[in-house]
């Protein structure tokens, strides 16, 4: 197989679509065969190798074009690879038009969409409801995101739209000495990890501030770790002194791969109330170190967060969001059943139901 | 129609619950003033109140099947239960009444949840099986019979048919939910699942729930809406007319199933005639319908009723409601909520006036908008819908400053458009929006901080909105619209308000409309058959061109309302001058008194007579924060 990846990022940030893409990455790497060829197109990277690279890429792999940004470089570059491409895994439904062109021009190139999230949960421009049309399938992190899909662009044989969720990195598998957090002694210690930007405001970072009074309340000694950076951070530091709880909260910043291991490692639970999360990752992520995860009834959570693994809750709803802080250290998981329900989404099984859609 | 209740725990023995249940069935005596009874099992006691409407001598609740292993408690009416019973009987088992309750019990015993769709009626029932130790419990697919509960912190699970019953338990607290306020105050009512209470919850129309031994509850969906198109549909407008004709006849003869009198209210307007009108061919001997009229101008339609009465040769009662009866009734009625509504007094008084002429069953013709495209909406988004794109297209600047313009003029419909073109991005987000009562800005500036916080949380659309949209792949533009006011406005305010005014009176009330197997044949048709934006309703009014008077048929839709505009500035004055006190407002934490103050003196400055179902909607919640709990 001949394939070209298109992508945002790869290396540039560490955003969840990065994360997922190199693992897209990786798998067409693994299906590509002795005769195939892997070329990686990203728009906003850097020219040049990132050192990770090597993580996800194997001898098939050909080309990695970074573009620095350059949207008219990506276009011309697209239409280069694609000329010798028979697969199109395109990223982003921004970049879906790009694909739909190389296509055009090479007219064997089958083209698919990886659909994540909130970028196509609302109405489709024209251009982007042709190319959608043209796709040969979609491959939707969640039930949910098909069924937005579905919602705003009726036209899409229901057939073409397909389920691949979200896998996790091996490498980012526990290790022995992952087990050290700098953070003080807290029972119990809830970890969010999130980009804190004003556009998403919807995470529910705000509402897990909100329940710490009540929270704390029942567990004096809780705390809860917000990992992550962005312009919304003033806003939600400033919450945090007009409630009062600066003593419990603490905002890290962003860490490192092997310090964010560390407070995976050392929380209690895992805490992302979000309003639209197409599929959720950091919850996998979460609860490969067994940690029980809780989430809002929203977007595709559910698909993520059983009973047995952790909660779910009302979106927005703090008396609600405490009472579930309190059932989980209560009535804490299995860590061992959220271990396994987290292998059930290892890159094997993800790269094989890849491969059956790339059919 | 009955009460039932239930409580499911391990933390409670067996005194402290069947307390607890006794207390609930009586605070649900006006349900079923004819019969009650409870029943204990395991961790399980199940109560219920009867009215007595199919073998009233019989059919005593909870029944226990022979075998001692399900226990039902039901409340609501099977109408195809004779069919069932026969084909019941064939299956081996051996029935001891002549009531639906067994058949349901049968049904259940032999199918499981299974026999849910072969169920035509209205229905929520709550059934233990004492073998596996698990309740079932289900609701009919378009939300006729409530079924509210509370899950318990000890994993168990406490039910009724009203939150009042809930509350008397004695297991839960009465605390107003400040997101459930910002919910009422957009929509006229608050939206299943949740409850004007915290921790109280309303198990949505077609949703069953379990509960397992080890006291795990689950809920889901057991009926979604058909399919949008099926092979099997009509050929041409000639043969859909028959069709329809076939499954009017069909739905009316089965909700006069009773043994108990049956008569129905008769409004005067199109889907009341029908209903009375296929009753009356149907061969019902001297129907008695039942009218309220009133002493405003434009508010009776007292003489299409008189018409449709006089044709079908039916014995008419006619109610006279003035402001002054209404002021003087207002403690009863406020009494009779379960929670906060801003419609639904025109039942009260109707089912009233249908128990004390005489009958037990009534029937309404409540559900024709909403099949036949009845209301303004039918017409109105499609063609906003068509210019959504466009305006989309605009530059956002542009597009920002006609918003602004629209926010900053006085007139709702201004803010109403401003919300549409701010919030809606397809037709399922602007059917959503149009029901809304407030406009947002509106009703975020009522709510005090922590709800407006919530609120704005939440954002101004419908809290089921993907639900809905995700139920309707495919579907035409008929079909959504009219998908959002059944899911909505009907289920949630009209089939809400029907059930506990009625109930207030002990009348089961039935809406043919409202009927599973005449929704399912009519929801593939083709979209031009039933809707014609020139003739609203043309289909209804075909396939009953031989019963409805051309007059009644060829009127402009009058909606079945009360002079409150009027009476509001007269005899309700003094109550909502009361009302919106300082010291009422003093018992609503979650309002922003001022602001709530304001609108009250702008209506009666007479700045926007318009805005009173706005106004009295406010009084109400206010009332109702205001209510002291029945003993």
């Amino acid at each position: 197989m001949k394939a070209l990846l298109l992508s945002p990022e790869l290396f540039l940030h560490e955003g969840g679509i990065a994360r997922i893409m190199r693992l897209y990455l990786k798998a067409l790497c693994e299906l590509a065969g002795p005769a195939g060829r892997v070329d990686a197109l990203v728009l906003n990277d850097h020219p040049g190798h990132d050192g990770r690279l090597p993580r996800y890429t194997n001898a098939q792999f050909g080309e990695m074009a970074g573009c620095s940004r350059r949207k008219l470089r990506f276009i011309r570059e697209a239409i280069r690879l694609g000329q010798r491409a028979e697969v199109l895994v395109c990223g982003h439904l921004h970049q879906l038009a790009v694909a739909r062109l190389a296509q055009v021009l090479n007219p064997r190139l089958r083209y698919y969409l990886v659909a994540h999230g909130i970028e196509v949960w609302r109405p489709f421009s024209l251009l982007e409801r042709r190319a959608l049309l043209g796709a040969r399938r979609i491959l939707c992190i969640s039930e949910y995101t098909r069924r937005q899909l579905l919602r705003f662009c009726p036209a899409l044989p229901p057939e073409r739209l397909v389920i691949v969720p979200n896998t996790l990195d091996p490498h980012f598998s526990p290790t022995l000495n992952n087990r050290i957090s700098a953070a003080p002694f807290a029972t119990p210690r809830i970890l969010t990890v999130t980009r804190l930007s004003s556009a998403d405001t919807y995470k529910g970072v705000d509402t897990l501030i909100e329940a710490m009074p009540l929270v704390r309340r029942e567990f004096p000694l809780a705390r809860l770790r917000i990992v992550g950076q962005g312009d919304d951070r003033p806003r939600l530091e400033a919450l945090v002194q007009r409630l009062g709880v600066g003593f419990a909260v603490d905002f890290t910043g962003p860490l490192s791969d092997e310090a964010l291991r560390a407070e995976y490692a050392a929380c209690d639970l895992f805490a992302l109330p979000s309003r639209k999360e197409g599929f959720g990752l950091v919850y996998l992520e979460a609860m490969i170190y067994g940690k029980a995860c809780l989430g809002a009834r929203a977007g595709g959570t559910p698909e993520v967060i059983t009973a047995a693994t952790g909660q779910l809750v009302e979106y927005g709803n703090i008396p609600d969001l405490a009472a579930a802080v309190a059932d989980l250290v209560r009535h804490p998981r299995d860590s061992e059943v959220v271990r396994r329900h987290a292998d059930t989404f290892a890159f094997p099984a993800f790269t094989r139901r890849l491969a059956a859609d790339l059919a | 129609m009955c009460g039932i209740a239930g409580l499911i725990s391990l933390r409670h023995d067996l005194p402290a619950r069947e307390d607890a249940v006794n207390r609930m069935v009586r605070r649900q005596q006006h349900r079923g003033p004819d019969d009650r009874g409870i029943h204990s099992d395991g961790p399980a006691t199940l109560g219920m109140c009867r009215l007595a409407i199919i073998d009233p001598a019989n059919g005593h609740q909870p029944m226990t099947s022979p075998d001692g292993r399900f226990t039902l408690v039901f409340n609501g009416a099977i109408y195809n239960y004779r069919a069932l019973r026969i084909e019941l009987a064939l299956s081996g088992w051996d029935f001891h009444t002549h009531c639906d309750t067994e058949v349901l019990l049968a049904a259940y015993a032999l199918h499981g949840a299974a026999c849910l769709s072969r169920l035509r009626g209205m229905f929520a029932f709550a059934i233990w099986d004492a073998r596996e130790q698990r309740l079932f419990a289900a609701r009919d697919p378009l939300g006729i019979k409530p079924l509210y509960y509370a899950r318990l912190p000890d994993s168990g699970l406490l039910l009724a048919s009203e939150l009042n019953a809930l509350l008397a338990s004695g297991v839960v607290t009465r605390e107003i939910d400040p997101t459930s306020v910002g919910e009422y105050l957009a929509w006229f009512s608050v939206p299943a699942p949740r409850t004007i209470y915290r921790g109280l919850a309303n198990l949505p129309p077609g949703h069953q729930l379990t509960v397992d031994a080890a006291g795990r509850v689950e809920t889901g969906p057991w009926w979604h809406l058909p399919a949008p198109t099926r092979p099997d549909i009509a050929a041409n407008y000639h043969d859909f007319v028959g069709g329809l004709r076939a499954q009017l006849d069909e739905s009316v003869r089965a909700h006069r199933v009773a043994d108990v009198p049956v008569g129905a209210f008769l409004s005067g307007g199109m889907d009341s005639t029908a209903i009375v009108g296929l009753m009356a061919r149907g061969g019902a001997a001297k129907l008695k319908t039942f009218s309220l009229i009133f002493g405003e101008a434009g508010f009776s339609e007292q003489d299409s009723a008189r018409l449709a009465a006089q044709t079908f040769g039916t014995e008419h009662h006619e109610e006279l409601i003035t402001g002054a009866r209404v002021a003087a009734d207002l403690p009863r009625l406020l009494a009779a909520f379960d929670q906060p509504t801003g419609d639904g007094i025109n039942t009260y008084y109707a089912s009233q006036t249908a128990r004390r002429g005489g009958v037990t069953v009534a029937l309404s013709g409540l559900g024709g908008d909403e099949l036949f495209g009845g209301y303004p909406s039918f017409r109105d988004l499609p063609r906003l819908h068509r210019l959504l794109p466009l305006w989309r297209r605009l530059p956002g600047g542009m597009r920002r400053a006609i918003v602004e313009q629209l926010r900053a003029r006085p007139t709702v419909r201004a803010r109403k458009l401003a919300d549409f073109l701010t919030h809606a991005r397809d037709l399922h987000e602007l059917a959503s929006l149009q029901r809304r009562v407030l406009p947002e800005t509106v009703r975020l500036s009522l709510l005090a901080p922590e709800a407006r916080a919530q609120a704005e949380r939440l954002g101004p659309n419908h809290p089921r909105l993907e639900d809905f949209a995700f139920e309707l792949p495919g579907a035409d533009p008929f079909q959504i619209i009219s998908a959002w006011e059944l899911r909505t406005y009907m289920a949630d305010v009209l089939l809400r308000d029907s059930d506990v005014f009625s109930m207030a009176h002990s009348l089961e009330l039935r809406v043919p409309f409202v009927d599973r197997p005449l929704l399912e044949w009519l929801w593939p048709q083709r979209p031009w058959f039933k809707y014609d934006p020139r003739r609203p309703k043309h289909a209804l009014a075909d396939a009953t061109a031989d019963l409805v008077p051309a007059a009644i048929r060829n009127r402009r839709k009058q909606g079945f309302a009360l002079p409150f505009a009027h009476w509001m500035l007269a005899e309700l004055r003094p109550f909502l001058d009361e009302t919106f006190s300082t010291a009422s407002l003093g018992a609503c934490p979650w309002l922003q008194a001022a602001e709530v103050q304001q609108v009250w003196t702008d209506y009666k400055t007479r700045r926007d007579t318009r805005a009173w179902s706005r106004v009295w909607t406010l009084a109400v919640l206010i009332a109702f924060a205001n209510r002291r709990p029945a003993p």
